[in-house]
């Protein structure tokens, strides 16, 4: 057992945070139409209309290489796997670059687009397209318990590794399913405690943290512009 | 098991956000007010759990937990495997968003698959043994059927793909054997210490 767990940045959320001009239902709306369009394309004349988006992201914001780079080392496998596994090698390979090309280009518009939203941003946009209360809560309480939960497991492993430095096959399974037991279990005390509180302080309603802004001209403007983009490559596409 | 984006075609990323959907809508109908923040912090528990490597000979792993989280949480296994691997695909950008309806498909429904088959005789059975082999099975089997259901919406995407899955299956085996390991270690923890933690 390692112990390595990716670190949870406390503030990194807001401070990478970005302030959009456009409703965050908006811009997921629209990214989601453009990632679909290029999902789903298999012309190299589609796909080059679907790189303006990508290009023009990588030049405004220049933050991609390092990202993209660990990122097209796992492609470079998956194209070699496919060369392998395909009836035809050429056609394994060629297939492989198709893919490779269409992840750049989808992980490039969530990167510079959705995922600066935050979570509290994806919360008002999830929001803003009708998800229901109880899924609203769900999602507010569980980023709330990963952090708490962290903790408790970031202690757990360093215990682990201060009272047994040398652990082999099964022990080392079995410290681990012990762990993960525990604080499975300690998780579901606390929420028995977290669940009289909320009652306490009169139920869920003080959860609903959605600022509903509602849809703008500018926001429907943004959505029928991406809608039209991601229609021209799909027929493109077909042509 | 996290299928990327780009690989799969229109038709199977709609297939797989219309049974997601369905699960979730389901799994928050029978979810009960007082159990929303038990299934979030059991969510959030395995979130982190999944992020913990464990180091199997030259390589590492980490591991999915599928069943121990049907086991535990029933059909309110839907919603929070959904917003586990979005908060996934948010903090990490581990999958993506598009295919985030296929991912939550095919780990929820083995993990919910694995609880229907295997829950009650495990919740039953008082010998130990007969809990270990139970658990072992359930573990082992929502990673191959995880596994199974990834490569069916490979395969349904392009027949060419078949290659692939025959390797991703085989590379599921020692995964699902640990799975089974680690599944049924959890489960004796549970039933010594709070049998009716169990769904």
């Amino acid at each position: 057992m390692t112990g390595n767990t990716y670190t949870l940045e406390f503030s990194g959320e807001n401070i990478n945070a970005v302030k959009h001009s456009y409703s965050p239902s908006a811009i997921l709306i629209s990214a989601l139409c453009y990632s679909i369009s290029v999902s789903i394309s298999t012309s190299i004349y589609a796909l080059i209309i679907a790189s303006f988006l990508p290009f023009k992201l990588i030049f405004e914001k220049k933050i991609f290489f390092h990202n993209l780079s660990k990122l097209n080392l796992i492609n470079i496998f998956m194209i070699i796997t496919l060369s392998l596994t395909w009836p035809e090698i050429k056609s394994g390979f060629l297939m492989g670059i198709l893919i490779a090309v269409r992840i750049n280009m989808i992980y490039i518009a969530f990167t510079a687009v959705i995922y600066p939203l935050g979570t509290s941003g994806m919360y008002n946009a999830l929001c803003g397209l009708g998800v229901p209360e109880k899924m609203r809560v769900l999602i507010i309480l569980t980023l709330r318990g990963i952090y708490i939960m962290y903790e408790r497991l970031e202690a757990a492993l360093i215990s682990v590794k201060l009272r047994t430095s040398n652990l082999h096959g099964i022990m080392k399974l079995r410290v681990f399913a012990y762990l993960t037991a525990s604080v499975l279990l300690q998780s579901s005390i606390r929420s028995e405690n977290i669940m009289r509180s909320v009652k306490c302080k009169g139920g869920f309603n003080g959860f609903n943290q959605y600022e509903n802004k509602g849809i703008t001209a500018a926001d429907t403007a943004f959505i029928f512009i991406f809608i039209l983009y991601s229609l021209s490559i799909i027929i493109i596409n077909y042509a | 098991m996290h299928i990327s984006e780009g690989i799969l075609s229109g038709s199977v990323l709609i297939a797989g956000w219309a049974g997601s959907i369905a699960g979730i809508s389901y799994g928050l109908k029978k979810t009960e007010p007082e159990k929303i923040v038990r299934t979030a912090l059991i969510s959030s528990a395995f979130f982190l759990a999944s992020l913990v490597n464990v180091r199997i000979g030259p390589s590492s792993t980490h591991l999915t937990l599928l069943a121990p989280m049907g086991l535990i949480l029933g059909s309110s296994v839907f919603p929070a495997v959904f917003v586990a691997l979005l908060l996934q695909a948010v903090l990490f950008h581990f999958g993506g968003l598009l295919v985030l309806g296929v991912n939550t498909f095919v780990m929820a429904f083995s993990a919910f698959t694995a609880n229907l088959i295997f829950g009650k005789p495990i919740k039953n059975e008082n010998g130990k043994i007969r809990v270990i082999v139970l658990s072992f099975m359930a573990g082992a089997f929502a990673v191959i059927l995880g596994a199974f259901l990834a490569g069916a919406f490979l395969g349904l995407t392009d027949k060419n793909f078949m290659g692939a899955v025959k390797l991703l299956l085989i590379a599921h085996i020692p995964l699902a054997l640990i799975e089974g390991f680690v599944t049924s270690f959890i489960v004796i923890w549970i039933k010594r210490v709070m049998p009716e933690f169990l769904s």
